[in-house]
């Protein structure tokens, strides 16, 4: 019973989120090129992408669930793992490694105890390894969600990520 | 307006400041500054011309698409509109191979100038709609670029009847999810119909078959600024800039072991010895610059400081990326790192460009660790072999190019690693 209704909770997308879906999906031409706007709202919504919205987001695109499925596979950015309330996106790529981003990569994993593609015990933080951000000349670079940083000092790096609770 | 965290500290150094000339403060300029500095008279005067006309200006301006292959931009548009209607415009945001930082720059600091220029360009082909498509990984780009639109919207500048015109536009912005191969532009046509990015097989050409299956053009965020000037100048006056060959500014982003890493807009005539030396201080603590990898797809060593930064058969070609090394810095490890980027990157379409990229990987993580045989030495040659002749597109095309440029160029470099597995394989 419980699970029953654990299980029907978890099948509907909360309203805002829903009619944030809604309004990608009125905003192009055709519906269907929204999937990937749809799915960047879901993993900010939910830290990851859970199966059961993939399904309503294949119902209000009017796509096969396997279409939607294959797409959130191909693009890096998605996730089907575990869930985490906040990213880190850490520079791997040449100029970061020339500018020594081993030094931000070393503070990260003292600072929260994690490696590349684990999650913190709290669920608070993922660490990604990623290539090249597009930020090459405030190497090493990385990115918590949406906003971009430079790596400084061990110090400043504790600053930025104690404003993500 | 949304402040939004635009990127911190880009040096820009302006010889011909165009591209550059409002970007070049760190702020996000709105329409009113825009409107302010001349902006949007360009559209004007564009939307008394005939199209034809615009195309004809565009085509003997002579500029070539900076994202990367140089095609001429004129000539791209006049195959586009032998083709029916309706037909489509896409700006190329997708800005992902290593080094590269210059479309961001425009995008976040002057997002106006892009849309001036995708309007007219629009105008000229004759496309009622048009998309940008912005790599997953630049979200302030895409909330700025969204933001712009509206205000243009409200001015007029975009939606029915431009400036009592009769021409219709609308312009969507749709992001990325973190896939380079996305900036292949039939990738990326696929990848805005909300499919995999898997490349097209050519021909067609996306001026043929693009979007839906429509004739489209896909031109470079860089290319499109670039379009407002030469419509306010006029072509004659756009192609004394610079060289007469590869006439127009352009943007060339520099990062690695230089003193001033940034943006910079400079001449086509200038040299890698200039941007590296007169442009960008020179290099952190006055190492000798072994090489410049120009993102992951050439390498230039010391000799050749001397190239010049056009599309020239000899020229620096590509986007104008500068990556930097120097002495300190050892180059078969920084192929590493290209070799993985290009596994990484490889879409998996094509069997020999999935495997081989990542064997390619692998064979270059054995040769630093000291642990590879006689046989994965000739492993490159073979690797190489196989994917060019059978890929889709040009990842798989250029996926062993600058490693074996590296061969050629540093032969001593690689010479330290062969010792190493030599003497490895001697003790077990
Ligand atoms: C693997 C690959 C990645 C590419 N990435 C980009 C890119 O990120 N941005 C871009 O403008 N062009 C990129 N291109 C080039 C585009 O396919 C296309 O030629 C370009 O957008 C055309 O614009 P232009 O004529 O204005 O240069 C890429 C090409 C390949 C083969
Ligand atoms: S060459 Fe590589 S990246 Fe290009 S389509 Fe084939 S598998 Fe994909
Ligand atoms: S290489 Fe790290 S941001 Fe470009």
């Amino acid at each position: 019973m419980l699970r029953e209704i654990i299980y029907n909770f978890n099948t509907m997308l909360e309203e805002g989120l829903l009619s944030r879906l809604k309004e990608h999906a009125d905003y192009f031409p055709k519906k269907e090129q929204a999937i990937l706007m749809c799915l960047h709202e879901v993993q900010n919504y939910y830290g990851h992408i859970p199966q059961f919205a993939l399904e309503e987001v294949a119902k209000l695109l009017g796509l096969p669930l396997n279409h939607v499925e294959n797409v959130v596979s191909f693009y890096d950015m998605f996730d089907r793992g575990q869930p985490a309330k906040h990213r880190i996106r850490v520079c791997v790529s040449i100029v970061c490694e020339l500018m020594n981003k081993d030094k931000l990569i070393k503070a990260i994993k003292e600072l929260l105890g994690i490696d590349f593609g684990q999650t913190t015990k709290d669920g608070r933080f993922k660490l990604i390894a990623v290539q090249c951000l597009g930020a090459c000349s405030e190497a090493p670079f990385f990115m918590v969600d949406e906003d971009a940083y430079k790596f400084e000092s061990k110090e400043k790096l504790h600053e930025i990520l104690s404003r993500y609770a | 307006m949304r402040s939004y965290p635009v990127m911190p500290n880009i040096y820009t150094e302006t010889t011909l400041d165009m591209l550059l000339r409002r970007a070049k403060k760190p702020r996000v300029h709105t329409v009113e500054d825009y409107l302010r500095d001349g902006g949007y008279q360009a559209l004007e005067k564009a939307l008394n011309m005939d199209p034809q006309e615009i195309i004809e200006w565009v085509d003997k301006s002579q500029l070539r698409g900076r994202g990367g292959a140089g095609f001429p931009t004129g000539k791209k548009w006049k195959f586009a509109v032998q083709n029916p209607a309706p037909r489509y415009l896409i700006c190329n945001a997708d800005e992902s191979e290593p080094g590269t930082f210059k479309d961001r720059v425009l995008i976040e600091r002057d997002p106006h100038l892009l849309i001036e220029g995708m309007i007219i360009s629009a105008y000229a082909i004759g496309a009622n709609e048009a998309f940008v498509y912005i790599r997953g990984e630049y979200p302030a780009g895409y909330y700025i670029l969204r933001d712009a639109i509206e205000e243009a919207k409200k001015k007029g500048f975009l939606g029915r009847n431009i400036l009592g015109s009769g021409f219709d536009l609308e312009i969507y912005v749709a992001r990325g999810a973190g896939a380079y191969i996305c900036g292949e532009e039939s990738a990326l046509i696929e990848s805005l119909e909300g499919k995999r990015g898997f490349p097209r097989t050519k021909p067609p050409f996306p001026v043929q078959y693009g979007l839906f299956g429509k004739p489209t053009v896909v031109n470079n965020v860089e290319t499109l600024c670039n379009i407002p000037f030469i419509i306010k100048l006029g072509w004659e006056d756009y192609r004394y800039m610079g060289p007469s060959d590869y006439p127009g500014p352009k943007l060339f982003p520099v990062s690695g072991k230089v003193k001033k890493p940034g943006v910079y807009e400079l001449p086509m005539n200038t040299t890698l010895r200039e941007v590296v030396y007169k442009y960008a201080g020179g290099t952190i603590n006055n190492k000798k610059v072994k090489a410049v990898f120009s993102g992951a797809l050439d390498c230039f060593s010391w000799e050749e400081l001397d190239t010049p930064m056009d599309y020239s058969p000899f020229g620096f070609g590509g986007t104008g990326t500068v990556i930097v090394l120097t002495e300190e810095d050892d180059v078969v490890k920084m192929c590493l790192k290209v070799a993985e980027f290009y596994a990484h990157e490889s879409c998996g379409q094509c069997t020999p460009c999935r495997v081989g990229t990542y064997e390619q990987a692998n064979l270059l993580h054995r040769i630093i660790q000291g642990t590879a045989t006689e046989g994965d030495w000739e492993g490159f040659d073979f690797v190489n072999r196989f994917i060019q002749p059978t890929s889709i597109c040009g990842l798989g095309a250029v996926a062993g190019r600058l490693i074996r440029q590296t061969m050629k160029k540093f032969p001593e470099e690689w010479e330290k690693y062969r010792k190493l597995s030599t003497e490895s394989s001697l003790s077990v």
